[in-house]
């Protein structure tokens, strides 16, 4: 390196700081406060080691405080240059996370930084050789999701790794949470044998989705068309959007069972009463006829069932209302012809992943009944499939990831206990099952399943318990509070947790244009093996 | 090569400045403007703090002559002895020397000789004096001129003419002086303002 | 104690009380001058052999020209040069060990014209030991230079410095060399110095520096010229009281009015000053007639006699004296009356060049006391003993 670009890196000196504080860096006077940005990696060059670190704050200083009481006149330019990084200064706090390898030939990887770099010691951007150390390079197993901010490099996270946990995508509303997922979800196609169940509340992945400047970009299956199916529970939507989708998913009123009403309790505004008068349905009736026989008795008017069997006048019209709400659904039918799950988990057993579209049904509740009731009984029919390859010592399903929206409707602390996705997030991992949450409030979904996520990649999040909440647990908390709530709105994430070294903030790959499609089909730089999938001609 | 030419005199001399008789009436260096001389073993680099044009006898006052004259050049022409009686010298703060060839930004071991002749810098002797700032310091602190801001800012912009990028350097000199005046902002404030 | 002002100044109130009463009585004395003088006929053949005849008491002008002629000068020339010379001395101190004296001759050469240039010099001679301080006779007499003998000394040192200065010049140009005060060795007039002290000092001094004035007309125009600022000399007003004299011819002492102090009939102009006769009668940078001066050394001036006028300025009426040959000639003598007015208008009333001279020759207390001092460091130096007497210790030092 010359001397000029070393001087061109070097960002500033290390003035104080504690390792868990982090240290404060003087900014160079060469460099304005405005071309640093928080989140941004920095190499911190020790005596012995190289240090590297994010900036988690940028402050302001002043040599003298009368400075501030009588500021110079910065309307002169020269004025306004000389008083920076002299009288006034920059200053960063940057927390060093990691020690890479300070010695050439050093070939141990990055280690979590146990101390801090000595005084004044020369601080400079992050090259992108320390980048590669720090995340690695595309490979087979690595799937490129995006750039740290101001760099080329290219940041990649281990799918393989990655998948074998629960992860959350968090983000408020418009800040790119599908768009990210879409990505997670090619990576996961491309870099991994993993099969993926997305139920699809706004139909973004199958087929062409919208990206926020309203033009369309690639699902899917446009992209993956041999590895990926599209289900639909609403063939009239296909119709508009002529496309054909590969089953068209009914459910029976006889697959619906008293615990999926429990979870449609707080969406079709049910009593407790009323869910408790539906165990009770089931009992008497069965749990394949109950709701058949529920709706005839409402049919037929008769009022003398509920008061022998001891249910509330108040209570019976409460659940006949939330009932007739569910009949509004087409997709539920009195019989189903086909088994929904059944054909699921055969796609899946094939390798093939599974985008669950919702169509014109984009109702809350009609995707937690969905939603619930497929995973439920998927997760029954994977356990038994897991233990007997255990059982038979062969080799075990793939790995499957349930993809689920509005995270928080099945995952909140009243009901994530009795819910099939809070047993999944708390145990599943073992059974090859872990779950993608999509959620904009994240402070809704129970600590305990937040805990059990590997992965989380957050966009930007404003409503201070939803920060809390997904950064819980996380060493560094405050400093990647400030960096998660200064995020741009828009195609930044940060992203932290099992699959990575250390907490990263990354410009996300662009994901549209018809370059883009060049690296995103199934084959992609570092994809040596691609899987050929002898289904093809099944649904060619 | 070019001859250099002397301008003036050293005719009073310490550690931190001296005083120089210029040779030509009224020809006296811009205030600010860089002078060498030389001192024992050395060359010693001063800065114009003032100068003066005045009689040459303590107590002898001038009087107006121009009244009847057409032009300010007839007074000299009419009394053709105030050239005689009038004298320019210029005081100059010492702000380094240089021995063999390596400057240095300190005060010379010993004081301008006394008669030595002064000869005005070359853009390119500023030039390489100014590659390093640190003499700046002497010219703060200097207690002996009454307006030492203004002869900084004479100065720096007299040296800033001599590097490629003028900018740059009025730039790389007001940090300089803003960490020695850190803690006087208005003072540092008035000398930027007159770069 | 040292003087008591206040006891003093009743005295000199009583003084200006007497002065008052005698303004309107010097008024009409003046206004009579003047009268005379006016009156006096155009060939004034008269009263120039009453002056040639007379034996009068006073120092009587010699008439050359119509005594009432006022003159305006000319303009100067283009090109010339104004050389002037003064003097000034640190004499003998009897108190000191050491018998020396310095005579420092301040010089100032100014070109005015096309190429204005300026010198100015000064030029200091340290004296000592018995050949240089003394005027030596060729039979084995001597006399010590100091005191009055210094002053005149001086006077000719000033002059031969003014010759050296304008003899060793390379120019053409027209020069006027001036010096302060009289062309007339006053100093040697009324008391009695050896004859070979006035020869020294007159014949081989001063007008051998004249001479060489003179001789250098040959190539170039040469003026030597003094110039007496604010004179005291009453020649004019005394040859108007031989004009009023009754008595013809006149002889004041030992037949007309012997013994007498008052009441002479040419008493009606006594008192009055030439510069006052002159202040009413020219217009400003006129010159008065020009008068021959009669005094006794005059003789020995031979070419070089001094002839004197009187010149009005703005502020004064100064007398400015030269030698015969300058006088005799026109040419000359416009020169030197253009060149002082000039002069003097530059140097604001004032030849500017003969205060330039004073400014390059003065002697302050300072330098007095500065050169005394070194004398005695580089005696001491050479460890020769110095004696001061006792009075100039304790001049020096105040006990209590």
């Amino acid at each position: 390196m010359t001397e000029n670009e070393k001087m061109n890196t070097k960002l500033g000196t290390v003035i104080s700081g504690s390792l868990t504080q982090g240290v404060h860096v003087k900014l160079d006077p060469a460099r304005s406060v405005e071309d640093v940005t928080v989140g941004r990696y920095v190499a911190i060059q020790g005596e012995k080691k190289r240090f590297f670190g994010m900036i988690t704050d940028i402050s302001l200083e002043a040599v003298d405080p009368r400075a501030m009481v009588m500021p110079p006149d910065i309307s002169v330019p020269l004025i306004a240059k000389v008083v920076s990084g002299t009288t006034t200064y920059g200053k960063l706090s940057v927390l060093p996370m990691l020690t890479i390898s300070g010695v050439a030939g050093d070939t141990e990887g990055p280690q979590p930084a146990k101390t801090v770099p000595p005084h004044f010691a020369r601080v400079e951007l992050a090259s992108q050789s320390d980048v590669q150390r720090v995340f690695g390079k595309e490979d087979k197993q690595r799937f490129y999701v995006g750039t740290p901010l101001d760099m080329e490099t290219r940041i990649c996270l281990d799918m393989v790794e990655l998948v074998k946990r629960s992860n959350g995508v968090f983000g408020k509303s418009g800040t790119g949470k599908t768009f990210l997922t879409r990505l997670l979800l090619i990576g996961m196609l491309q870099k991994s044998r993993t099969t993926s169940l997305i139920f699809d509340m706004h139909n973004e992945y199958g087929w062409e989705g919208t990206s926020e400047k309203d033009h369309k970009v690639k699902g899917l299956k446009q992209l993956f068309p041999g590895k990926v199916a599209v289900f639909s529970l609403d063939e009239k939507y296909d119709q508009r959007r002529k496309v054909k989708s590969d089953f068209v998913v009914k459910i029976g009123y006889d697959e619906i069972e008293p615990e999926d009403m429990q979870m449609l309790r707080s969406v079709l505004n049910l009593t407790d009463l009323a869910v408790q008068a539906v165990y009770e349905l089931a009992r008497y009736f069965g749990d394949d006829k109950w709701l058949q026989s529920t709706l005839d008795l409402f049919d037929s008017g008769d009022k003398e069932f509920a008061g022998k069997h001891n249910i509330a006048e108040g209570t019976w019209k409460n659940l006949l209302r939330g009932l007739q709400m569910l009949q509004r659904f087409k997709f539920l039918v009195p019989h189903a012809p086909e088994n929904t799950v059944t054909t699921i988990l055969e796609y899946i057993s094939h390798g093939k992943s599974v985008v669950l579209q919702f169509g014109g049904y984009d109702d809350i509740a009609a995707y937690v009944l969905v939603a619930n009731l497929l995973t439920r009984r998927i997760y029954d029919r994977y356990r038994e499939m897991v233990d007997i390859a255990i059982s038979a010592d062969s080799k075990k399903p793939d790995q499957l990831v349930i993809t689920i929206e509005e995270a928080h409707r099945f995952l909140n602390p009243e009901i994530s206990s009795q819910t099939i996705f809070g047993k999944i997030a708390r145990e599943m991992r073992k059974y090859n099952v872990t779950m993608l949450v999509i959620d904009q409030r994240p402070s809704g979904i129970d600590e305990e399943v937040m805990s059990q996520l590997g992965t989380k990649i957050t966009c930007l999040l404003d409503n201070e318990k939803d920060v809390d909440t997904v950064l819980t647990g996380v060493s560094g908390k405050s400093e990647l509070k400030s960096v998660l709530s200064k995020l741009d709105s828009k195609q930044q994430a940060l992203i932290f947790g099992h699959a990575l070294p250390m907490p990263v903030v990354v410009k996300v790959r662009e994901y549209g244009s018809a370059d883009s499609y060049k690296e995103l089909g199934p084959s992609s730089p570092g994809d040596s093996t691609r899987k050929t999938d002898g289904l093809d001609d099944l649904w060619g | 090569m070019v001859v250099e030419q002397k301008i003036a005199e050293v005719i009073e001399t310490s550690n931190s400045e001296f005083l120089a008789e210029c040779y030509d009436l009224d020809n006296v260096p811009a205030l600010g403007s860089m002078v060498r001389t030389k001192g024992k073993g050395c060359q010693i680099y001063g800065i114009v703090y003032v100068s003066a044009t005045h009689s040459i006898e303590p107590g002898r006052r001038i009087a107006a002559r121009g009244k009847a004259a057409t032009s300010e050049a007839d007074v000299f022409k009419a009394n053709p002895q105030l050239a005689k009686l009038l004298c320019s010298d210029f005081k100059a703060l010492v702000v380094g020397h240089s021995q063999d060839k390596a400057i240095y930004q300190y005060l010379p071991p010993s004081p301008a000789s006394i008669y030595s002749f002064v000869y005005a810098c070359s853009p390119v002797e500023v030039k390489q004096f100014t590659q390093s700032l640190n003499f700046l310091n002497l010219m703060i602190e200097s207690r002996s001129t009454v307006a030492p801001d203004e002869v900084i800012a004479a100065f720096l912009r007299y040296a800033s003419l001599t590097h490629p990028v003028p900018e740059e350097f009025l730039v790389k000199a007001g940090k300089e002086l803003a960490w020695t005046l850190s803690n006087d902002m208005r003072r540092l404030d008035s000398i930027l303002k007159r770069l | 104690m040292t003087l008591d002002i206040t006891q003093v100044y009743s005295q000199i109130e009583a003084m200006a009380g007497d002065l008052k009463s005698h303004q309107s009585d010097y008024a009409q004395k003046l206004e009579l001058a003047q009268t005379t003088l006016k009156s006096i006929p155009p060939h004034q053949d008269r009263l120039k052999k009453k002056i040639e005849d007379a034996r009068a008491t006073w120092l009587v002008a010699g008439l050359k020209e119509e005594i009432s002629l006022h003159r305006a000068a000319v303009p100067c020339p283009d090109d010339f040069m104004v050389v002037a010379s003064d003097g000034s001395h640190i004499d003998v101190d009897r108190h000191h060990s050491t018998r020396l004296f310095l005579l420092n001759i301040g010089l100032v050469e100014l070109q005015y014209g096309s190429k204005p240039d300026a010198e100015l010099l000064s030029l200091p001679t340290l004296y000592f030991g018995d050949e240089m301080q003394a005027i030596r006779s060729g039979d084995g007499k001597q006399a010590l230079i100091e005191g009055q003998l210094l002053g005149i000394k001086r006077g000719v040192e000033e002059c031969r410095g003014l010759a050296d200065r304008v003899c060793g010049g390379e120019t053409d140009l027209p020069v006027v060399g001036l010096i302060d005060g009289s062309l007339i060795m006053w100093g040697l007039v009324g008391q009695r110095y050896d004859d070979f002290i006035v020869e020294q000092l007159l014949d081989e001094g001063l007008l051998k520096q004249f001479d060489r004035f003179y001789e250098l007309n040959g190539k170039r125009k040469a003026v030597i010229a003094s110039y007496i600022s604010f004179p005291r000399s009453a020649d004019v007003v005394n040859a108007l009281r031989l004009q009023i004299c009754p008595y013809d011819p006149v002889d004041c002492d030992n037949k007309n009015c012997k013994g007498k102090f008052e009441g002479r009939g040419c008493d009606v102009v006594g008192g009055v000053l030439d510069r006052a006769v002159f202040a009413g009668m020219l217009s400003d940078g006129e010159r008065s007639a020009v008068f021959s001066s009669r005094s006794s050394i005059i003789e020995r001036y031979g070419v070089h006699q001094v002839c004197f006028f009187y010149l009005k300025l703005e502020e004064e009426v100064a007398r400015v004296e030269v030698p015969l040959w300058v006088a005799d000639n026109n040419k000359l003598l416009d020169l030197v009356h253009a060149v002082i007015v000039d002069q003097c208008h530059k140097g604001f009333g004032y030849p500017v060049s003969l205060s330039e001279a004073h400014e390059q020759a003065v002697v302050t207390g300072a330098d007095r006391e500065q050169f005394w001092d070194l004398v005695d460091r580089v005696m001491q130096e050479g460890s020769l003993a110095v004696q001061q007497s006792l009075k100039q210790r304790s001049k020096k030092t105040k006990w209590l």
